[in-house]
């Protein structure tokens, strides 16, 4: 018996060892694409901060040598953090601005840290964090070496300089990684968790209820009914956190639609027509200010790379959670800020990864992301992200 | 056995969103401040003064001399572009026309009117645009609001402004102002817009 019990463990400790080295190695590798893209955005940040543009950042935001990271919508992050909310009608005011990183600042400023400290290290941490889950979730629907390609690319995506500004996105893009991945490894609990988390920090965590539903479903039969329940949960919950979100705002403000009638300030009011409102207004937009033409060119890309996912195999929960990521603000009349909203579209990155397989186009991708992604950080004073 | 399997899916995923729902509402709950009843006192008295945009009030300045006086917040024709300003009309003859950014005329009135500053004279007689815009940023920034027994209190380019709230609607009803060069008080009312008044105004020609 001891024998057998010996012959058998041998295999097992191999494997172990095995799997280890490969998450090493696996870590190593994302680990080092983290490392690149937010050294080229930290380093050009600085250059941005000693040398120029001025742009529209407030002075503040030139105070310190990462100041353009903290610049724009940050400034509300803050306020948020700092003085909780309030909306002022027909202004622009912060209900606009989901609760659970501003939560988060102020937990980092509760240990001592400043908010724009706390948010820094966040955002970057947290992508580096949130680039392993990512990896790991993309390795589980797709394979290896797709997820090795989509995670590369991720880390030096041009618009990804907004995972390194102290914005919620790095946090949201993990936690949409780890409630699926979870949701995979029949954990039901932790994907309600995750799911929930993902949409108390930005709108678009809700659609990753798509994939998770179908997931759900997919189970269905492996699962016991209270384990069913939980995934059905865990499916409700991004509704049930922005529900709490409104419910919070009805009892401080006394308006629970504050989140929604805060975003008409900022121009973006959703209605059936809003697409076309958004095409149709495209050459008064560009007349007022050029820089929409970004947007629209993010825009074009995100569709583009979502059809090459579709291509490779990418299943339909997933396009169309992605779709949805960067059609529907479109329906609230315009193009802005698409190319950041469009990073929390996990199958843009496996379409990329798709069209990464040839290793011309490989080349081409690496050869462009580097310097767009320090040309990002250059004209970040002068449009917001 | 099967309906049993049912109702605990359904009892289970009713457990997870209500604590979903909750927990969230208590974490934010407890780890955001909530705005301070000054804050909120100067977004409701904001609010009052964006609805409407015609002020009647009655002004008694620091000498004890009482005017009445009428302030329009509308669009006006200047230098061939429409633009938003402000018209006030004192019953001593005094008119102003202020259209931000460069335009601020003041004819007629007496000699103390003239005298004044045309903000102090603005301010008092609760022109709703200035002081609906202060209030807003500083309800917006936190700070520089003061709310005690029904009257708010803020600074606004050099003056110390309390405004007299009524007790249910939060409406500003009276003003009090003292500047370095100036002091008085005001009652105000919030009147309707109609367009016989705009046209006894004369703000159509303009």
């Amino acid at each position: 018996v001891a024998t057998l019990e010996h012959a058998g463990s041998v295999p097992l400790g191999l494997r172990r060892a095995d799997e280890s080295a490969r998450r090493l190695r696996a870590v190593a590798r994302v680990g080092g694409w983290w490392v690149v893209g937010r050294a080229i955005i930290l380093v050009t940040a600085v250059v941005v901060h000693n040398v120029g543009p001025t742009g529209w950042i407030r002075l503040v935001s030139h105070a310190h040598a990462l100041g353009p990271l903290e610049a724009w919508d940050a400034r509300w992050y803050r306020m948020v953090a700092s003085d909780g909310y309030v909306l002022i009608p027909g202004r622009q005011s912060d209900p606009a601005f989901f609760p659970l990183f501003p939560i988060m600042l102020r937990a980092g400023h509760a240990v001592g840290l400043g908010y724009t400290t706390t948010g820094l290290i966040l955002s970057n941490v947290g992508f580096l964090g949130a680039l392993l889950a990512f990896y790991a979730l993309t390795r589980a629907l797709l394979g290896e070496s797709m997820a090795r390609r989509a995670s590369a690319y991720l880390a030096i995506f041009p618009f990804g300089f907004a995972f390194s500004m102290v914005y919620p996105e790095s946090i949201v893009l993990g936690l949409i990684a780890l409630a699926a991945l979870a949701a995979l490894r029949r954990r039901w609990g932790w994907a309600a968790v995750c799911a929930a988390a993902a949409a108390l920090a930005r709108p678009e965590g809700l659609f990753v209820a798509l994939p998770l539903a179908v997931m759900a479903w997919d189970q269905r039969h492996v699962l016991s009914p209270r384990a069913r329940g939980v995934a059905l949960g865990a499916v409700l919950a991004p509704v049930a956190a922005i529900g709490s979100f409104s419910l919070y705002l009805g009892s401080a403000i006394g308006d629970p639609m504050a989140w929604s009638q805060a975003q008409r300030a900022w121009g973006r009011e959703f209605s059936p027509f809003g697409f076309v409102h958004a095409v149709d207004g495209l050459g008064r937009a560009f007349a007022r200010d050029a820089w929409v033409t970004r947007d629209v060119i993010a825009v074009v890309l995100y569709l583009v790379l979502i059809a090459a996912a579709a291509r490779a195999g990418v299943s339909w929960p997933w396009l169309l959670s992605s779709l949805a990521i960067v059609v529907l603000p479109l329906f609230s009349g315009s193009f802005d800020s698409v190319g950041r909203f469009g990073l929390l579209a996990p199958a843009a990155f496996w379409g990329l990864a798709a069209l990464g397989r040839d290793p011309r186009v490989h080349r081409v991708i690496i050869g462009a992301s580097l310097p767009l992604l320090a040309a990002a950080i250059v004209v970040l004073p002068l449009r917001f992200p | 056995v099967r309906a049993r399997g049912t109702w605990v899916t359904l009892g289970t995923a009713a457990v997870v969103v209500a604590a979903v729902l909750g927990l969230g509402f208590v974490v934010q709950r407890t780890t955001l401040n909530a705005p301070s009843q000054a804050t909120l006192a100067a977004i409701r008295s904001a609010t009052w003064l964006e609805r409407y945009r015609l002020v009647d009030s009655t002004i008694t300045l620091g000498n004890g001399r009482e005017l009445h006086g009428r302030c329009l917040q509308d669009w006006v024709v200047d230098a061939g572009r429409r633009r938003r300003g402000a018209i006030l009309r004192l019953n001593d003859g005094y008119e102003l026309l202020a259209v931000p950014p460069h335009t601020l005329s003041a004819t007629g009135g007496t000699a103390v009117t003239q005298a004044m500053s045309p903000l102090v004279l603005m301010e008092l007689a609760g022109c709703p645009r200035v002081l609906a815009r202060r209030l807003q940023t500083l309800a917006q920034e936190r700070h520089g609001l003061r709310l005690a027994d029904g009257r708010l209190s803020f600074a606004l380019k050099g003056t110390r402004l309390t405004l007299a709230l009524a007790p249910r609607t939060g409406a500003p009803v009276g003003i009090t102002l003292v500047a370095p060069t100036a002091r008085g008080t005001s009652r105000i009312r919030f009147t309707p817009v109609t367009t016989q008044l705009r046209e006894l105004l004369g703000v159509s020609g303009r």
